[in-house]
């Protein structure tokens, strides 16, 4: 259902990585050219190895690709400076890691804001008692990372990945350390994120269940985009992969 | 498990450069004041060896008294007695010697050398023999009343020529030279920065001492019989009655030697003393540095736990490194304190306390010494780590954090209050009376007391103390006053040597305030004039009394005092005496005479200190028998006591002195101005008076008081100095605990940083941290050092000392520096967090 009326949040045209040197390189991306559109909830999927975190990372100017370009809001990546790429992470840019996503010293709400803290930005109040409501965390905010429970503790980073209202969202695995309810809780988050706020979401995945939560679903085998699949379900997707062959 | 433990030293070669770094740090400052001290005593023994290398035979006076800090002060011998020591059988050569203050001034006008400090200035006999070390390098030997030689170093400082017309100040005065020669000695310019004049025997006597006196004579044989032997014949033709004692060669070279060898001996336990305190502020390091690396491998010993190693093969293996960076890092610090000996000179020389450049003495005592001191008190620190490493439950292995999180435990407040109270109540018996010597024990008790509560009250403090931070640096400062609260033993073990090291600084100073502060206070009491002329000779003499009269007698002047000072025997120990004119002195200068006034001193009383002639059993009229440097005794009637502090504990009256040989000089001269000549005129004509008279230096009052305390300035910034390489340590202490920090908090920066911290904000984060961290030693270091400084002054009141003063500025000036040292010490390990790979430090699981 891809309509003419969608708009790239992100994007990569020719993305390619290559690991090491000589005799033992490794491509771990191999001319990737993707977009990821705006107010969509895409899921990254592939075996272990085939390139979906660098994938992330090189969006989110973390890492730099070996050629090709990565584009982020009309921002080419490969342009930027260090103190550039920061200031773009931190406001156009959420963040959700598999875990260890919190400061320990700061508190949930400031873990929340930590991103606009960083900017020495206000931000939008309105909006982030909206988000704050929306993860339920109301009742959590004075508590330090190592009072909460796991569950919580991701409910913190969706938060925060929201708080900045940011071009896109990246998700690395984001439930692959939680038990199947607390996840699921987590990705109706994303999803309410997607449909109600209006955000954009990227998520890598090795869930089927999960992945059912997307728009539309890239897969990735040993560095190149193999296949793409819009509006899924969890056995559409679970077919899929067996047809892979991973 | 060795191999293991092995393989875990190699593996984390920063933990193994930061651990050994401070184990070389510690012993580098031992190994450094051993060898100085070593140096600089081969270095004199070889002087003294060298200067009496020809002599065979010394003849001096055998009377001397001994006064305090091993100053003696020794008769001259008649110049007569050379002739008959010539005449002996075996006698190829005499030289008369003396050695006495003097001062040349240069071409510009301005007398070489300092006054009271850096490198004494010396007037002697020029004569060429054997014996003298002394050689005419350009001119000719000075010959007469007029003529003067001068060493090649002082030509050259004062642009002094042959030919020219040199002023030189003896003890006659100042008097001007035709300059026939510019001598050097042995094969140096000048010995050890001192300056020298050189006379005719007859001029130097005359000019310098006591014309027809000199101080000994250095006598060398033709060698046919043995050294003993020459000076037993010697002392033979010598008369009884001329009360001489003849040396051989030998002993008097090691009579000096033993000598300067006492006078550094004291230096030397200062050296060390300092250098213990540093070991101990580098044990502290030592000790944290082996805390966090145990608690950061805690999750790899778990696992070894785990997989079946016992408790003690994780504590040896963790032994096995300490000893390892205990031989390595002390074998490193012994080097390094080669350099730092070198280093240690060069600062002396800055203080122009100038040293015979020798060669370097490395004795092999300090080797071992440094060796075993320096692997004994890393194992010693790593014990308690090592076991609590060993202690880890297997289970650890699955838990989530590596880093220590438990809380100060109740024992440990327990224990540190009850150091504490222990300590404070040894001071408080002793307030109330108890021995003095029970101090030590309440210092003591409060320091552990304090250390052991570290880690209880870090974490308020801290919180405290970042404050601002928080509130003005915002999310940055934040974090950087939550990290350093987060971890509160590592913050309390890391600003332990900061505050080891304020306490130890503010207590000096407040100690140097309190005694500038009295010196103050009772001078501004007992000076009654305005103006004094004050002199500093190295105890070789001083003011003529004769200069105090002069002034006296002049218009502008309503009256002037002379203060002198000699030593004299009292019970078989050599005495500080003041000697005064009573009619002079009234009015002039207060020495808080009790029930008595100076008119009761005659020329056979005697005023005492009270405290003094309290500790005696004396009252007026008690008696006191006193024996003179010449050898004649007198008896002298206590006519009363006085209380004023800073001035020798016995007075006399200067007419005792009329018609004896008794050398007496006066230190100072108190003037008061008459009464309708302004301050500006009177200190015109009395500057002129005193500068034609060549010695001494004219000063107000406000000046005189101030140049009291000079002296307790210059200890001061020794002391300073020497606490300077505690602080280095501190310093070192907290950059290696931010570095093992940044380390251990990688993941937590990566992430940071993904989230959009900028890298000048890792930096400040850190910056702060090292800063809160810095400031919190400086507190407590502060808060105890003033206690203690107040306890070290009250345990000197029997001293004098009776007002404590608090060092205002330069506590506010401490405060200032540890927040220069935090923003310092945090440069690189802020450095190296800021460059933490982001992808690297996310992906370590
Ligand atoms: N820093 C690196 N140096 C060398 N090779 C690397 C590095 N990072 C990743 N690789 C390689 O690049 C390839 C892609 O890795 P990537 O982490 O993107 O895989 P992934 O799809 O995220 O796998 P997983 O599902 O296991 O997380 C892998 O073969 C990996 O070994
Ligand atoms: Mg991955």
């Amino acid at each position: 259902m891809t309509s003419p009326t969608l708009t790239a949040a992100a994007s990569t045209s020719g993305a390619t990585k290559i690991y090491g040197k000589d005799d033992s390189v490794v491509y771990a991306l191999r001319d990737v050219s993707v977009e990821f559109y705006s107010g969509q909830f895409t899921a990254i999927m592939g075996p272990s190895g085939s390139g979906k975190s660098t994938l992330m990372h090189c969006i989110a100017g973390l890492d730099e690709l070996t050629s090709g370009s990565a584009i982020i809001d009309g921002n080419d990546l490969s342009q930027m400076k260090d103190k550039e790429l920061t200031e773009l992470r931190r406001e156009k840019i959420g963040f959700i890691f598999q875990s260890f996503n919190l400061v320990p010293t700061l508190t949930a709400d400031e873990n929340i804001r930590l991103p606009l803290l960083l900017g020495n930005n206000k931000g939008n109040e309105e909006w982030i008692q909206k988000v704050i409501s929306t993860v339920h965390l109301n009742d959590r905010l004075t508590h330090r990372p190592s009072e909460l429970s796991g569950g919580q503790q991701q409910r913190v980073a969706v938060a925060r990945a929201l708080a900045s209202e940011p071009r896109i969202i990246l998700a690395d695995e984001p439930t692959g350390n939680l038990d199947s309810t607390t996840g699921a809780e987590i990705l109706t988050f994303m999803r309410k994120a997607v449909d109600e706020l209006g955000q954009t979401i990227v998520m890598v995945t090795h869930d089927p269940v999960a992945a059912a939560y997307a728009d539309r679903i890239i897969f990735l085998a040993d560095g190149h985009v193999v296949d793409e699949m819009t509006d899924p379900t969890a056995e559409r997707v679970l077919d899929r992969m067996k047809s892979l062959g991973s | 498990m060795f191999r293991i433990a092995l393989k875990g030293i190699l593996g984390r070669k920063a933990r193994l450069v930061l651990t050994s770094l401070a184990v070389i740090l510690g012993t580098a400052f031992l190994s450094g004041t051993s060898v100085f001290s070593a140096t600089l005593n081969k270095t004199f023994d070889d002087l003294f060896a060298d200067v009496f290398k020809n002599v065979d035979s010394y003849v001096r006076s055998s009377q001397v008294i001994e006064a305090d800090f091993g100053q003696e002060e020794r008769q001259r011998i008649p110049v007569e007695l050379v002739d008959l020591v010539a005449k002996v059988d075996g006698v190829t050569s005499v030289t008369p010697d003396l050695q006495a203050f003097a001062r040349i001034v240069g071409s510009d006008g301005k007398p070489l050398g300092s006054d009271g400090q850096g490198p004494p200035t010396f007037g002697g006999i020029f004569m060429e023999s054997d014996v003298s070390l002394w050689t005419i390098a350009e001119g000719k030997a000075p010959v007469g009343p007029n003529q003067a030689a001068v060493d090649q170093a002082s030509a050259k400082a004062g642009k002094l020529k042959v030919g020219d017309t040199v002023k030189i100040i003896g003890q006659a005065g100042s008097r001007e030279f035709d300059l026939v020669g510019i001598a050097s000695y042995g094969d140096v310019r000048s010995p050890g920065g001192a300056t020298f004049a050189l006379f005719d025997q007859p001029t130097a006597s005359e000019f310098l001492a006591k014309p027809g006196f000199i101080d000994a004579i250095l006598i060398a044989g033709d060698d046919s019989v043995s050294d003993t032997e020459l000076s037993r014949r010697i002392n033979e033709v010598l008369p009884t009655d001329s009360k001489t004692e003849t040396l051989t060669g030998a002993e008097i070279t090691k009579e000096t030697q033993d000598q300067i060898g006492s006078a550094l001996a004291f230096f030397g336990i200062l050296l060390s003393v300092f250098s213990f305190i540093a070991l101990g502020v580098g044990c502290f390091v030592i000790y944290n540095v082996f805390s966090i690396s145990a608690a950061q491998r805690q999750r790899e010993n778990a696992l070894l736990r785990a997989i079946g190693a016992s408790k003690r093969q994780i504590t040896s293996a963790m032994l096995v490194e300490a000893v390892v960076v205990g031989i390595v890092g002390s074998a490193v610090g012994m080097i390094a304190g080669i350099g730092l000996s070198q280093g240690l000179s060069a600062m002396l020389r800055a203080l122009s306390i100038d040293l015979p450049s020798g060669g370097l003495t490395v004795p092999s005592s300090a080797i071992t010494q440094t060796l075993i001191v320096g692997t004994i008190v890393t194992l010693a620190s790593a014990l308690l780590p090592a076991r609590r490493a060993g202690k880890v439950p297997p289970l650890a292995a699955m838990r989530d954090t590596a880093i220590e999180t438990a809380g100060p435990s109740r024992k440990r407040s327990i224990f540190g209050l009850a150091f504490i109270t222990a300590g404070i109540g040894f001071v408080s018996a002793v307030t109330a009376g108890a021995d003095t010597s029970l101090l030590g024990f309440g210092i003591l008790g409060v320091f552990i007391g304090v250390i052991i509560l570290g880690p209880v009250i870090a974490r308020p403090v801290a919180l405290f103390l970042g404050r601002p931070a928080a509130r003005f640096r915002g999310v940055t400062g934040i974090m950087a006053r939550q990290n350093s609260a987060r971890n509160p033993k590592r913050t309390a073990r890391t600003s332990s040597p900061v505050f080891i090291g304020v306490s130890l600084v503010v207590a000096v100073t407040a100690l140097a305030s309190s005694i500038k502060g009295q010196i103050d206070s009772v001078f501004s009491e007992q000076f009654k004039g305005d103006f004094a002329v004050s002199i500093d000779s190295f105890g070789f003499g001083g003011l003529s009394p004769s200069l105090a009269t002069d002034i006296a007698k002049m218009p502008e002047v309503a009256g002037a005092a002379g203060l002198g000072l000699i030593t004299a025997k009292l019970d078989g120990k050599g005495q500080y005496i003041s000697a005064v004119d009573p009619t002079a002195i009234a009015g002039i200068f207060d020495v808080g005479l009790v029930g008595t006034t100076y008119a009761d001193l005659t020329d056979s009383s005697i005023f005492v200190k009270d405290t003094r002639a309290e500790k005696k059993d004396w009252t007026k009229g008690s008696t006191v028998n006193l024996t003179f440097a010449n050898g004649t005794s007198q008896t002298f009637t206590v006519a009363g006591v006085f209380d004023g502090e800073n001035i020798s504990d016995y007075i006399i009256n200067k007419s005792v002195f009329e018609g004896t040989n008794i050398v007496n000089f006066d230190t100072s001269i108190f003037i008061k101005k008459a009464e309708n000549v302004s301050e500006d005129d009177a200190r015109a004509v009395l500057d002129k008076t005193v500068k034609d008279y060549g010695q001494g230096e004219l000063l107000n009052k406000r000046e005189y008081i101030d140049s009291r305390s000079g002296n307790v300035n210059q200890l001061l910034g020794l002391i300073y100095g020497l606490l300077f390489l505690s602080v280095i340590i501190a310093i070192v202490g907290i950059i290696i605990t931010l570095l093992l920090s940044v380390f251990e908090r990688q993941r937590e920066l990566g992430l940071l940083r993904a989230v959009g911290m900028t890298r000048q904000q890792v930096r400040t984060t850190v910056r702060w941290e090292s800063i809160i961290t810095s400031l919190l030693g400086a507190v407590m270091g502060i808060v105890l050092g003033i206690g203690l400084g107040w306890v070290i002054v009250f345990a000197l009141r029997d001293q004098g000392l009776t007002t404590f003063s608090l060092p205002v500025s330069s506590t506010i000036f401490i405060m200032v520096m540890s927040f220069v040292v935090g923003v310092m010490a945090a440069i690189y390990p802020a450095w190296r967090a800021t460059r933490v790979d982001i992808l690297n430090a996310l992906a370590t699981n």
